[in-house]
């Protein structure tokens, strides 16, 4: 348990928020759910070790709601989970975020987690990475003097390593609503159905055309050091015919690829025929519902 | 230390605190409301979910002040004095309650499902206490419990 107070901080809005972060240095720290954050000063995990005022950010309008923005699916960075999940639009037009929300922790983990905390904390784990990044999800990030969007691929940087600085917040995440032709699906291997820290995730969204895949984008979550786009294996794969022999050799290739990537961790060994098969079921599948 | 006020079991509370301890000590340690139990303390058990705002939550990973306006309801605040909730009676009947442990966090989980989903298939009782951990019941005595409330609940 901590000895030392740590101070909390409740801006009304996002202006208020911005002049508290713009002379912020690096004990200051943004909570939302808190399910990483409390988590990390209780176990005084080195990342807090520091933290002397939590800014609160759950009670800032301006970084809530789902609403559609320029045929993008503007989403706040401080919905929770449980909120995501209600939303018809979510459910209709991103199906696999969808799915990945509903696969994170347990009710009362929804209840309070929220989407921006998912990424920033870049956990290998964090489950809506890899489904973020296939739908091409871009990141808005403010700070009192300026405005940036930039891809989510872009922003994540390495484990529990993102490109904000400590001024800035991510105010909200811009998912581009997918034509009806892209069909996918996302899968989580876990240890336990509820609250499991998630081992192996997949997300893959197709575009076939006449037996020909169109586009493909496949992203892999806790078996990469951080959720990545396996942008190899998509080059590889746009153009050829859609047949099981390929689809066989596809699943090999993703283990190379995965190998390359992560020089083999010593969980890896293991991990490659499950992701292996995984991923030749997801496009078996993924095959069926698009004809 | 900061003053903060809030709703508890339906009564408009104040109290001073230290901003960054947990709402489970806040409730534990300064209202005396030991219904509220610590298990693991990392969110993962569910023995310390209480109501904020009718959702059920994981008081070991709020901080106190984090319920500054908000409505929280514990384990306490279900029952009506010494009478029992229909869930509580019915977790009696339906023997699951054994060392009791979970079963404040269990009965709120459930508390909260009835709340938003009168009628709930097995599927959608199994996921609403999927973060409530219980080491000795088996969870089919608990199943059957929040079904039976349900029942009579619609019955009413
Ligand atoms: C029991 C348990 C089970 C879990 N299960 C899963 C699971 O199945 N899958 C999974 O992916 N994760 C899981 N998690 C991890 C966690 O719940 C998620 O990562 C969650 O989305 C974090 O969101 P939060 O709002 O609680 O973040 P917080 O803890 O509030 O914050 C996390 C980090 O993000 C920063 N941050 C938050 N919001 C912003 C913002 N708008 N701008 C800038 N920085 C911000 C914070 O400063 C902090 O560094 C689990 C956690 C627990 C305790
Ligand atoms: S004590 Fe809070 S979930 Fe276990
Ligand atoms: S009754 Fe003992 S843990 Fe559930």
């Amino acid at each position: 348990m901590r000895s030392t107070t740590i101070e909390i901080l409740f801006p009304r809005n996002l202006s208020e928020a911005l002049s508290i972060f713009s002379d912020a240095k690096e004990n200051l720290k943004i909570i939302a759910g808190g399910t990483d954050v409390v988590t990390g000063i209780q176990q005084e995990s080195k990342r807090f070790i520091d933290t002397e005022v939590l800014v609160d950010i759950n009670r800032i309008p301006e970084i809530k709601g789902i609403e559609v923005r320029k045929k993008k699916i503007s989403v706040g960075a401080a919905e929770t989970f449980s909120d995501i999940l209600r939303n018809n639009l979510i459910q209709n037009e991103l199906p696999l975020l969808w799915k990945a929300c509903s696969s994170i922790g347990s009710v009362q983990i929804r209840n309070r987690a929220t989407i921006a905390g998912n990424f920033v904390n870049n956990a290998p784990c964090a489950d809506t990475v890899p489904v973020l990044l296939v739908y091409n999800a871009t990141v808005e990030i403010e700070s009192l003097s300026s405005k940036r969007e930039i891809s989510l691929q872009e922003f994540l940087q390495g484990p529990y390593k993102t490109q904000l600085n400590v001024n800035e917040i991510v105010t909200r995440i811009n998912i581009p609503i997918p034509s009806k032709t892209f069909v996918g699906d996302f899968y989580k291997l876990g240890r336990r159905r509820a609250v499991s820290i998630s081992r192996i995730t997949l997300a893959v969204l197709m575009d076939m055309r006449g037996g020909i895949i169109d586009e493909i984008r496949i992203a892999s979550g806790a078996v990469t050091p951080i959720g990545a786009r396996l942008t190899g294996l998509e080059k590889f794969a746009e153009g050829k015919e859609v047949n099981d022999r390929f689809f066989k050799t596809l699943a090999s290739k993703m283990g190379e690829e995965i190998i390359k990537i992560t020089g083999l961790r010593w969980s890896s060994e293991y991990k490659l025929p499950v992701v292996q098969q995984m991923f030749y079921q997801l496009l078996k599948s993924i095959e069926q519902r698009s004809l | 230390m900061i003053t903060l006020k809030f709703i508890l079991n339906g009564k408009e509370v104040s109290i001073t605190t230290e901003p960054h301890i947990r709402l489970l000590d806040l409730l534990r340690d300064k209202f005396d409301l030991t219904g509220t139990k610590e298990g693991c303390g990392v969110g993962e058990c569910g023995a310390c979910t209480v109501l904020m705002n009718g959702r059920a939550v994981n008081s070991c990973l709020a901080l106190a002040a984090q319920v500054e306006g908000y409505e929280i309801v514990t384990i306490e605040g279900i029952s009506n004095g010494d009478v029992l909730s229909p869930l509580q009676k019915n977790f009696l009947l339906h023997g699951a309650v054994q060392c009791g442990f979970c079963t404040p966090g269990m009965v709120l989980s459930a508390a909260a499902l009835l709340d938003q989903t009168p009628n709930p298939t097995e599927e959608e009782i199994k996921d609403a206490i999927a973060g409530n951990l219980c080491r000795c019941t088996g969870y089919k005595q608990i199943v059957d419990a929040i079904k039976e409330t349900a029942k009579e609940l619609q019955v009413k």
